[in-house]
């Protein structure tokens, strides 16, 4: 499960990310990242194949126009 | 007239005012700027005065108003903007240090907008950080606070707008709103907001938090003065990527039209009482608010509010995911820059993955449809604004935040026109509002349910002892 991240694991997808933060910032985010994690598991259970992102790409509109 | 019945007149009050020469556009702009000098400081509602700017504008106003060029009712109306709007030559900071000294060399649509309408521009108002997160303790600017009891926030992150409009320092104001930064700061501090349908309103020169979640909108007093405030602001920009081709309708033509047999959805099930729940106090006065809407002859029809709930998730995981996206390369040259309450809600977003992102996009198809399958059954939806009263500063527990239904989100998630007015007090003499939420581009029957239910109360007329 997501949700179970641990602080190692935070770590290093921190770097990964192009991001130095020091271990009192990793424990700050540590909270909130779970929490956006539990957020994106239970949206997959909502979602069926059938299901289109609600995005939209419209290739006739210009800003300019 | 004292000053400060001048200055807590309503937009409708003033343009009235200004055509029977009772006073004049510069009266009108001193009154507020001399107002702004003697109590902002305690409030903190403004990062930037522009009063030499105003009086030219307002001297302005005036000759032209004199001389039979009239451009409506916002002409002669000194209103301010939420610090995320471009302003050409004026300083926009969105409230931040990585901004404190942006001078735009544009206007957004919105500014221009209503500079075109002849209002008079005081100044530029503070704001959460980026227009996220909580009050900003280590911004370059103090936070707002709240005009009913400055040991208490105005909510956000419109605050400064909220602020503003409830001591009397301006006539109308703009927030934005990507969770409910317009109607959270309208419901704690017992003024008047509408977040539009997404758009509605160009959002370009808007400084973006989450481009497929901001809306642009208008704050005021009265119900009738973001109406009129809409009716110029609203319509198709194509420098807007989002901006909608939708016919603008006269946005007061039903104000005065009543809710008699109004349907009015109320999804409380599996909502109002997910996690902590709405807060006691909040709930009394919502429930008021629904008896007096009832006795104007709205009928009440209950909906699953599993779907609104469900709304959050999505609305929160695509939020964090495109702010951190437009932060990224300012965040990783210049992370000092940002408030640490800032920093830590966007880089959550540093962590979603692509999958995560695009599965919330789909969840938010998926829940739209949901949601506004209740439009068969109903008119208008109604809950509290925000689940609990504004919080004290030296209390302050975003976790806690989390764990009251959010009423807002899930109308950004859905694009739907939402507007807050005020509807009551707690016990602690703290502002409740009362959201009343519209189909798409139906911005007119929330007006009219929420005309009715003003003229209908007492709670618009109070002002906060100063």
């Amino acid at each position: 499960m997501a949700s179970e991240i641990t602080r190692d694991e935070l770590r290093v997808r921190a770097v990964r990310a192009g991001l130095e933060l020091s271990e009192d910032e990793l424990d700050q985010l540590l909270p909130g990242v779970k929490r956006a994690y539990n957020q994106a598991d239970d949206l997959r259970k909502l979602v069926t194949n059938a299901d289109e992102p609600a995005a939209v790409f419209a290739p006739a509109r210009s800003k300019r126009e | 007239m004292t000053t400060s019945e001048l200055c807590y007149l309503t937009i409708t009050e003033a343009a009235a005012g200004l055509r029977a020469k009772r006073f004049s556009p510069v009266e009108l702009t001193k009154a507020c700027l001399e107002r702004i000098e003697s109590i902002d400081g305690k409030l903190h509602s403004f990062i930037t005065v522009t009063g030499a700017l105003a009086l030219e504008q307002a001297r302005q106003a005036e000759q032209a108003l004199y001389s039979g060029k009239d451009r409506g009712p916002l002409h002669g109306i000194p209103i301010a903007l939420k610090d995320l709007y471009a302003t050409k030559g004026i300083r926009t900071t969105c409230h931040s240090a990585v901004l404190e000294n942006w001078i735009p060399d544009h206007d957004a649509t919105a500014t221009a907008t209503l500079a075109e309408a002849g209002t008079i521009l005081l100044g530029k108002l503070g704001m959460h950080e980026f227009a996220f997160g909580g009050p900003s303790v280590d911004a370059p600017f103090p936070a707002v606070r709240n005009p009913w009891n400055i040991a208490h926030v105005t909510g956000g992150s419109s605050s400064g707008s909220g602020a503003a409009l409830a001591a009397g320092l301006c006539y109308g104001a703009l927030g934005s709103d990507t969770g409910g930064s317009i109607r959270n700061p309208a419901a704690h501090c017992s003024i008047v907001g509408i977040k539009p349908t997404y758009g509605r309103v160009s959002r370009h020169g808007v400084v973006p938090l989450s481009w497929s979640l901001d809306h642009a909108g208008p704050m005021a007093r009265s119900v009738e003065d973001c109406a009129i405030m809409l009716q110029a602001l609203a319509g198709y920009d194509a420098r807007d990527p989002a901006s909608a081709h939708a016919r603008v309708p006269d946005f007061r033509s039903a104000l005065k039209d009543g809710i008699k047999g109004l349907r009015i959805g109320l999804p409380r099930a599996n909502w109002f009482d997910e996690n902590l729940g709405v807060a006691p106090e909040t709930y009394s006065v919502f429930n008021d608010a629904l008896k007096t809407l009832m006795a104007l002859g709205a009928e009440v029809i209950e909906l699953d509010g599993k779907p609104f709930s469900l709304a959050r998730k999505a609305n929160q995981t695509i939020l964090i995911a495109e702010a951190y996206a437009y932060h990224e390369k300012t965040y990783q040259s210049t992370p000092e820059k940002f408030g640490s309450t800032v920093r830590r809600r966007m880089l959550e977003g540093a962590f979603l993955s692509a999958a995560d992102y695009i599965t919330a996009q789909r969840a938010r198809a998926a829940l739209n449809e949901r949601m506004l399958a209740n439009f068969a059954r109903v008119e208008v939806i109604l809950t509290p604004t925000v689940a609990r009263p504004p919080d004290a500063f030296d209390s302050l527990d975003p976790n806690e935040q989390n764990l009251r239904p959010s009423f807002t989100n899930p109308f950004n998630l859905t694009g739907l026109p939402a507007i807050s007015v005020p509807c009551g007090f707690t016990g602690s003499n703290l502002p409740v509002g009362l959201q009343i939420v519209a189909p798409a581009f139906e911005e007119t029957t929330c007006f009219r349910t929420a005309y009715a239910y003003e003229q209908a109360t007492e709670w618009h007329r109070r002002n906060p002892a100063l």
